[in-house]
């Protein structure tokens, strides 16, 4: 950038798209829609990116049928207008736990034969051992999928983040501590941990979500804390030190926002090795418990019609699988957009 | 004349490396009085910045103040003491480090340091960090400090200072940048302003205009600032008096034309040399030769023995303090035992050979004895 000649050279509106690309600086690569622009600019993260957000709206919308219109259906103003658990569902087609009497157990997707029948338009994908259709329970597996995998991974980020950042601001013994702590709880596999946490609070999907949260937490914390150490020797903060600024807010408001970038990335990979963990977990019987429908306990069922029905196998295995490549590829752009040394 | 604004007194700071005790600042005093510009020079590494920072208490492990005594507008800022045992500790007329915080840094005194392009967080608008520092030294609501912020943006010069408080510093070129950290440091109209090297990152044309400013802005809100820089032509253009830093200590104090017309220490001099001049065509500028000593391992007598041309046997063992030479004509002070005020053998011990080397300078101290 030619700057110091005149400071009216830097006049009016430059905003970030007005830079000519071969002259933009490092610097000028801050900011969300330049990010976003940059991914956008990647097919594969833009693939990645379309997956996550079609994913996460139905997350949403399947959340909203499921959990929220439940605890509606407690007050009898909603319930006289029959708000129940899955009334969108039903509405529109049928529940996900539903199990329909004179249903065909197994059959195939449509289009396809097998020994239980013929596939028809009315269970696009085929039904499962329980003539539950396939479709309807991926939809409302997403949900787990997602929110799980999110979750988890938003308690590892903060928590990691809390830790990570006091270590690296701090240093000295502090530093010491706090890492050495992180070390240990990385020294121990990962899904072990996770199983030792479930066993001692118990089964179900809080506790999974959680253990796998804080089973991630030293990978972030010492991802964070090598960012830190350099951004805490940044001018800035020393000017905000000199400023009169206390320590949790310079952390909080110079230190973090700045080692932000590889976390993020860090993340947005976290998720797809969450919704794994959790898939793993549910098909192992420790994570969501049945008839609430999720991809990992979909694949445990689907394993003993293995024979009878591949498909059955097959749906539920694609869906982790698209999800999973999709956060990978996503991440992977991020990283890109946000590493200005990959560029150009 | 009234008591100074600020007074340091025998300042040392210390480093504490694994090679050794690196003795960054070595006993330094000087005074700044109200409304006025002390300037602070020397070579790179002659512990400038780490005195500067030693005022705000800003010094970071493995550094540490290890003496002295150093006073704002009547508090301690800080004074260490050595104990018995050897350890230096901080005596109870220090201000503690939460009242030290609240009070006095950004709102009595605000530093300016040195790179506009690192100084200013990336990940902020411009205006919402001024508006923050605003907001926060000095009480005001969100949207009175935003008002704020845009007039002290307008005050240092920015034009369409409204429109541009939401640009990102990126959006800045560096002269502007510079502008609205000055903006900032004058946002809560502090006593005393530390300048630490200011205008070093930017070119001459912007350092000009910057420094208009600043002279403007003094005589308007007659704020003091100690302005640290290495360059002998800024100190010429806005400091009142000047302190002479080598290698963690002062060698000369004096107001600013003393220092150009009546230089009392070889070191100034030299300093004074190796400065390009627009009336004087030379072939060759004449730096000073050799490079400064580590402060880790500082040379015996005085420190600038080794290189200085005007040294004789008797620099080796003796390290002057800074004292009077112009018999209090005027606040002059310099520690070189050359002069009368030091009762030393200077006179009569021989010219050394100092690394300095170059014929031109060693004819010219053979000369002086000659007299």
């Amino acid at each position: 950038m030619a700057t110091t000649h005149s400071d009216s050279e830097t006049l009016g509106g430059e905003s970030v798209e007005d830079f000519d690309e071969s002259e933009q600086s490092v610097e000028a690569r801050v900011g969300w829609r330049y990010t976003l622009a940059q991914v956008r600019k990647d097919p594969t993260a833009f693939a990645g990116f379309i997956i996550i957000a079609v994913a996460s709206v139905v997350a949403l919308v399947t959340t909203i049928d499921a959990v929220v219109f439940e605890y509606l259906a407690q007050y009898q103003v909603f319930a006289q207008f029959g708000v129940e658990k899955y009334w969108l569902a039903k509405t529109i087609w049928m529940s996900p736990t539903a199990e329909p009497a004179g249903t065909p157990t197994l059959l195939p997707p449509v289009g396809m034969e097998n020994t239980f029948g013929q596939g028809t338009w009315a269970h696009p994908l085929g039904t499962d051992d329980r003539g539950r259709d396939i479709l309807l329970r991926l939809i409302y597996g997403t949900r787990i999928a997602i929110l799980v995998g999110v979750l988890a991974t938003a308690i590892g980020l903060v928590g990691g983040m809390v830790i990570g950042a006091v270590s690296g601001y701090y240093g000295g013994w502090t530093d010491d501590v706090l890492m050495r702590l992180a070390e240990t709880l990385y020294a121990i596999p990962f899904l072990v941990l996770v199983l030792a946490f479930i066993a001692a609070f118990g089964r179900s999907i809080t506790f999974a979500m959680v253990g796998v949260g804080v089973a991630s937490i030293p990978k972030f914390a010492r991802l964070i804390r090598s960012r830190v150490v350099s951004v805490r020797e940044d001018e800035y903060v020393e000017a905000a030190k000199a400023a009169g600024v206390r320590d949790r807010n310079i952390i909080l408001r110079h230190v973090i926002p700045n080692s932000f970038a590889p976390v993020l990335v860090q993340a947005t990979l976290q998720v797809g090795t969450a919704i794994i963990i959790i898939a793993g977990l549910s098909f192992l019987g420790f994570g969501i418990q049945p008839p609430t429908p999720s991809w990992g306990q979909m694949l445990s069922v689907s394993r003993n019609y293995m024979i009878q029905n591949p498909w059955f196998s097959v749906w539920p295995g694609l869906c982790i699988l698209v999800t999973v490549v999709a956060f990978n590829m996503f991440g992977d752009g991020l990283r890109d957009a946000l590493d200005p040394r990959l560029n150009n | 004349m009234s008591a100074p604004l600020l007074r340091v007194d025998d300042l040392q700071v210390q480093f504490f490396t694994e090679d050794g005790v690196v003795r960054a600042v070595d006993g330094i005093s000087f005074d700044v009085r109200e409304g006025e510009l002390v300037g602070l020079v020397g070579e790179s590494g002659a512990g400038k910045s780490v005195a500067v920072s030693a005022i705000m208490r800003l010094v970071e492990s493995p550094g540490r103040i290890v003496g002295g005594h150093i006073e704002f507008k009547g508090e301690t800022l800080i004074e260490v003491e050595r104990g018995d045992d050897g350890e230096s500790y901080r005596t109870d007329a220090t201000i503690p480090d939460g009242e030290l915080r609240e009070r006095i840094r950004g709102r009595e005194i605000a530093i300016i340091f040195q790179d506009p392009m690192e100084s200013l967080n990336p990940v902020f608008t411009v205006g919402g960090q001024l508006r923050e520092f605003i907001e926060l030294n000095r009480d005001l609501s969100e949207e009175d400090a935003r008002e704020e912020a845009v007039r002290m943006l307008r005050e240092v010069g920015i034009p369409e200072a409204a429109a541009r408080y939401d640009d990102y510093p990126h959006q800045f070129s560096g002269g502007m940048r510079q502008r609205v950290l000055i903006a900032m440091a004058l946002a809560c109209e502090p006593a005393l302003i530390i300048a630490d090297e200011p205008t070093t990152a930017l070119d001459v044309t912007v350092e000009a205009q910057i420094l208009d400013l600043v002279d403007e802005l003094q005589e308007r809100y007659d704020t003091s600032f100690v302005w640290v820089t290495h360059d002998m032509g800024v100190v010429a253009e806005i400091c009142d008096r000047v302190n002479v830093m080598y290698l963690g200590e002062i060698v000369e104090q004096a107001p600013v034309d003393d220092l150009f017309y009546d230089t009392q220490h070889p070191y100034t001099e030299a300093l004074l040399d190796s400065v390009p001049r627009p009336d004087e065509t030379v072939e060759e500028l004449n730096p000073i030769k050799g490079v400064m000593p580590e402060a880790i391992n500082p040379p015996a007598g005085c420190r600038f023995h080794t290189r200085c041309p005007d040294a004789r046997e008797a620099c080796k063992t003796t390290n002057p303090d800074c004292r009077d030479v112009t018999d209090g004509v005027t606040e002059h002070r310099a520690a070189c035992i050359k002069h009368d005020a030091f009762e030393t053998t200077y006179e009569g011990s021989p010219p050394l050979e100092t690394g300095s080397g170059g014929g031109f300078d060693v004819s010219l101290s053979g000369g002086e004895t000659d007299d």
